[in-house]
């Protein structure tokens, strides 16, 4: 059967059945994810796009679902599972909405086409309502809950007390890694990301570049060390190149090289090819140290940081070509030794990379949060200034579901506004989306639903009636939702957010607008078909429907 | 045109705790490695499908690596406690058995995941916190001036490994040994950062353990040397010698895949011979009296060098160079090319032929103070000797961490009991507060108090062997063990002394079993009464480190929630 045509109950199968692996590792009870690579590597991860990475699916719309997901991760850093629950949620309403009233039209022969009909007509009915809607929503009923982290804030005040937790950013990021490590070491790993990002002093007070900086050079810039606990891990000052030093000898046909050197006042030499200890000589003679095999990552990071340029022909070398070290030492590091940024420990290679990826990852979510450079939409000249749509750089809210409900209240608030002068037949798409959104905190709270009930009415029964006359808090004390901030859930980037709902609306209309899959035949199809159904009866635990 | 192969899907798991196979399998892994735990541990085999080598062991560092499953869960276990033994050598099987033991309380306890991982973690702080507090009761602090704790310690790691076969004398001799070996390598003068010297082990099969000995310096296998080294050469003052790290063989493969042309009539063989010889004839001028060659020298030059008084020893291997660099003080010569430097010679103060069995070994003394010294094991056969060689390097870390930190726990289970009463004692008096600041109820805080408190004990329990009972006494907390073929009676005459031998046995003492619930009590520290001398003592920072490795991993096991497996 080369061609299947669209079924709206298998997409919404699969995706269920992603929301089921997903949901192990989603929320304050979720648990981590071991798994092995195909060279028989185990490594371990919450995160999101990891997970549906490894799961190798085989539906090519679900191979759909987890590229949209990875694309829009390694964009933002951040949202990967709370998509998946999204899109989850969302098929669900649209397919509840679209076997209630299949018969829009008779033209279509069948229910199935009907009801796939009214699905991707709802689809896109939705993302229309975002990007027309969300931008003015978000910046309306939910920034106004928030507040905004200011870097400068950051780089200059704590630099004198490092451990603090107080900070929004380290906040941001302390909640960020509970969600990616676990909560027992979320703490210490924020701690060191805060200090890692506050030492690296810059001249440019423009965080995003900053944030570029560390985000282009992170594989340079940590050094991962097994077999201790992660409690070791630390920063260290300088740059550590991973290698041994190699104190060399002689040599006849390098010696013109070295003297020029030598005349330049060179002592420490780095090269990124490995050199044949008889080839290499006379550098010990010459009191010169000799580091090689640098890797590139490490070697463009050090040419960054130097302002050298790297020698590439050796008959040509000029001052330009020089770098000083102000230190140079060896550090220990177990049983390597280094030359001497961060030490990440682990108990074993899985969680370093682990660490280091969401590390990585915390970097980006930063850079989306701060790179935006206020979006503003809705700058129609009628509008009062205080309507105006903006999403400011570095605006957060308490984490823990709070974007979802007030969001939710701002759709259904909006909803009533509009519905007194429209017709009723628009109002189901907000109130679609409002309702897929309240899933995300139900799953939070799912061990204890009593508890989400209690937070959200909490809420709203904060939310005043017109919130126009709020003004825009920019200090932490100010957080207007007292009542969250007891429960010291951490902080959330409204950027992230709402590039997150946006993605997810855009994936979803994608989906649906599929309308048959062709198959084209190899002969590995028949092989890999019967792994297929071998590996779903597995991940299919719960099927909804 | 580019093969496509697709990949398949991947195998998944829910739940893995939940999951039976792997259940059962962690119980194995747990049941196999505590049964090596301790000096009357149970000694593995282990042998490969094809036959041939067999080890018999019952070390950590060894046994695990030879565990292979397909379950990625177990793995990760093992890798863990690998990576663990692979930095501190000792401790591995403690680890391994607290770990699996709190995974397996921890689930049958019935503790929600992330409430067990919370309150692991906060009593292993109670724990590493109490350890490192100067006034904790099962912690000896080290004494340089006496050697009577540094022997202790390394004849505690010795004898918690039955595979290498020792009697007590052979234990008390090698232990004596290990202290002589590590005391060499720590040089006595000089200025600055302290670097510590090596020793280098030379197993010799067939003989008694007995003798075994050290010497200061390095001993080099001469047995295939074709002539005997005149006694003459021997006691000179300071030996001149020069090291190559470059082969003088006189072929060319170090030139890689390059290729040489060759003028008409040339032959380069006999021009690299002479190349030879010209080193050769530089070193004989320089009065070079020690030739010492890390790869293959040629025999024309091994003959005109003999032939002009000079001792030449080739092969001597990669693992030997940079000892003997640091002995010497030599450079080594890489290239052939260039004339020899002045600075590239060493120096070496006399030689010393030394027999063992049918080997010959050339003892060469260093010049000066060095912290280079040799030490040669022999035991009866080689699995034996395998085993100790192991042993010996264990001992010789162990007793190097002692520089980082001199202090020692008390073994003998000791040290696990009393930690599981203090914690009990100290998690009781704020069990209000700290519930409430983890997040969890009072009775999940007592529950998981528990299920830590009794895996530390389980582990201290897992010493015996021999179907005898633990106990606990309940004033100093320390470890018990009843001997099986003993009364079940609590005289004075059952126990002698408590697992570490500091505590005597007294008829004010009262006992438990371990595995029953006693009233939380404060232990009693000894440390102040130094009437008697610890018999047994573990690493302090090998168990610090392997008690937070043993808790993190337990944690990680708890957390993991799905396993996906690549199949590809």
């Amino acid at each position: 059967k080369s061609v299947q045509h669209f079924c709206f109950k298998h997409v919404l199968q699969t995706v269920c059945a992603l929301e089921a692996v997903v949901l192990r590792s989603f929320g304050p009870q979720g648990g981590q994810v071991l798994f092995t690579r195909d060279t028989g590597q185990a490594m371990l991860s919450c995160s999101g796009t990891h997970i549906l990475t490894a799961l190798h699916l085989e539906h090519p719309l679900a191979r759909m679902v987890v590229e949209c997901v990875r694309k829009h991760s390694t964009a933002t850093g951040d949202g990967s599972k709370t998509f998946i629950l999204l899109l989850a949620s969302l098929l669900r309403m649209i397919h509840t909405i679209a076997c209630k009233e299949p018969n829009v039209s008779h033209t279509y022969n069948s229910r199935e086409a009907a009801e796939a009909a009214t699905a991707r007509h709802l689809a896109d009915k939705l993302l229309v309502f975002a990007l027309e809607e969300m931008n003015s929503l978000v910046a309306k009923g939910v920034v106004p809950y928030g507040y905004c982290v200011l870097w400068e804030d950051f780089t200059t005040e704590t630099q004198s007390l490092p451990h603090t937790n107080n900070h929004g950013v380290q906040k941001l990021l302390s909640s960020f890694f509970h969600t990616r490590l676990g909560y027992t070491h979320c703490d210490l790993i924020s701690n060191l990301t805060c200090r890692l990002l506050q030492q690296l002093k810059f001249n440019n007070d423009q965080p995003s570049l900053a944030l570029q900086f560390v985000n282009d050079n992170f594989p340079a810039l940590h050094t991962p060390v097994t077999g201790f606990p992660i409690s070791c891990s630390r920063l260290i000052e300088g740059q550590v190149i991973h290698r041994d030093f190699f104190s060399v000898w002689s040599e006849r046909s390098l010696e013109c090289f070295l003297e020029s050197l030598q005349s330049l006042g060179v002592s420490v030499l780095f090269c990124a090819l490995k050199q044949s200890p008889a080839a290499l000589a006379s550098a010990a003679q010459a009191e010169m140290c000799v580091v090689e095999c640098i890797s590139e990552d490490e070697l463009s990071l050090f040419v960054k940081l130097s302002g050298t340029t790297p020698v590439s022909d050796c008959s040509t070398i000029e001052p330009a070509n020089i770098a000083t070290l102000t230190f140079c030492h060896r550090i220990l590091l177990g049983v390597h030794r280094y030359d001497n940024v961060l030490v990440l420990c682990g108990p074993g290679e899985g969680q370093t990379d682990q660490y280091a990826c969401a590390i990585q990852d915390a970097i980006c979510m930063m850079l989306t949060t701060y790179g935006q450079s206020g979006k503003t939409v809705d700058t129609s000249s009628n509008s009062p200034p205080y309507q105006r749509g903006r999403i400011l750089p570095g605006c957060v809210i308490p984490a823990g579901g709070i974007f979802e409900i007030l969001l939710n209240h701002a759709i259904l608030h909006h909803r009533h506004a509009v519905s007194e002068s429209a017709d009723i037949g628009i109002d189901a798409v907000p109130q679609l989306l409002a309702n897929a959104l309240l899933t995300v905190p139900q799953q939070i709270y799912s061990n204890n639903l009593r508890h989400f009930l209690q937070i959200q009415s909490r809420i709203l029964r904060y939310l005043p009636n017109q919130s126009h006359t709020l003004h825009f808090p920019y200090k932490e004390e100010e957080i207007p939702v007292e009542g969250v901030s007891m429960l010291d859930t951490g902080l959330e980037s409204v950027s992230c957010k709402y590039e997150l709902l946006l993605a997810v609306l855009q994936c979803l209309r994608s989906l649906l607008r599929v309308d048959m899959v062709l198959c084209t035949q190899t002969a590995l199809h028949a092989r890999s078909q019967r792994l297929a159904n071998i590996s779903w009866e597995g991940t299919e635990d719960e099927p909804d429907d | 045109m580019a093969r496509l192969v697709r990949k398949s899907p991947s195998l998944c798991t829910d739940l893995p705790l939940d999951n039976d196979d792997i259940s059962t399998k962690l119980n194995l892994l747990r049941k196999l490695l505590t049964s090596c735990f301790g000096p009357t541990g149970k000694l593995k085999q282990v042998h490969n499908n094809v036959g041939g080598h067999v080890v018999t062991t019952s070390t950590s560092s060894v046994l695990l690596p030879a565990v292979s499953s397909s379950q990625p869960f177990v793995n990760l276990i093992k890798t863990s406690i690998l990576n663990h033994v692979s930095r501190f050598s000792d401790c591995g099987l403690f680890a391994a058995a607290l770990c699996l033991a709190l995974t397996e309380r921890a689930k049958q306890s019935g503790l929600g995941g992330n409430v067990a991982i919370g309150l692991n973690q906060h009593l292993l702080s109670l724990c590493v916190g109490y350890l490192q507090r100067d006034d904790c009761g099962c912690k000896v602090k080290l004494d340089f001036c006496s050697s009577q704790n540094l022997m202790t310690l390394a004849r505690s790691v010795i004898s918690s490994k039955p595979a290498c076969v020792l009697t007590e004398q052979e234990t008390l001799h090698l232990s004596r040994l290990a202290v002589q070996a590590f005391l060499l390598t720590v040089p006595c003068d000089s200025p600055g950062t302290v670097t510590l010297g090596r020793t280098v082990t030379v197993p010799v099969e067939g003989h008694s353990v007995l003798n075994s000995a050290v010497f200061p310096g390095l001993l080099v296998d001469i047995t295939d040397a074709i002539y005997p080294i005149k006694a003459g050469t021997l006691n000179s003052n300071l030996l001149c010698t020069v090291l190559f790290s470059a082969s003088l063989a006189g072929d060319l493969s170090e030139l890689g895949d390059g290729i040489i042309e060759v003028h008409d009539g040339a032959d380069p063989d006999s021009q690299i011979l002479d190349q030879l010889l010209e080193i050769g004839k530089q070193v004989v001028k320089d009065e070079v009296k020690l030739f010492l060659c890390q790869k293959v020298i040629h025999p024309v030059l091994q003959q005109y060098l003999r032939s002009q008084g000079i001792i030449v020893i080739e092969r001597l291997g990669m693992s030997l160079m940079e000892p003997l660099i640091q002995m010497t003080g030599a450079q080594p010569v890489a290239a052939l090319h260039t004339t020899l430097p002045v600075k590239a010679y060493g120096k070496v103060r006399e030689l010393t032929l030394r027999q063992f069995g049918s080997k010959t070994m050339l003892q060469l003394h260093p010049p000066g103070e060095s912290a280079i010294c040799t030490m040669v094991l022999c035991h009866r056969n080689e699995t034996m000797l395998s085993e100790l060689k192991v042993v010996c390097l264990k001992t010789e870390h162990v007793l190097r961490l002692t520089l980082r930190e001199p202090s020692a726990l008390l073994g003998g289970g000791c040290t696990e009991t009393h930690l599981a009463a203090y914690i009990r004692h100290k998690s009781m008096s704020k069990a209000a507060e700290t519930a409430l600041e983890l997040g969890c109820s009072q009775t999940e805080y007592h529950l998981g108090t528990e299920v830590f408190c009794r895996s530390l004990e389980s582990v201290a329990a897992a010493l015996e062997h021999n179907g005898g009972n633990s106990l606990i006494d309940l004033t100093h907390a320390h470890h018990w063990i009843l001997p099986a073929d003993v009364m079940r009676e609590y005289g004075e005459e059952s126990f002698g002394f408590c697992g570490c031998g500091l505590v005597e046995s007294s008829p004010s003492k009262r006992w438990t079993y371990l595995n029953t619930n006693y009233t939380e009590f404060s232990p009693e520290s000894l440390c102040g009464n130094a009437t008697q001398q610890p018999r047994v003592l573990d690493s302090f920072v090998a168990k610090l480190n392997a008690l937070q490795v043993a808790v993190e991993t337990a944690n990680l096991a708890l957390d993991v929630r799905y396993i996906i497996q690549d199949v590809n």
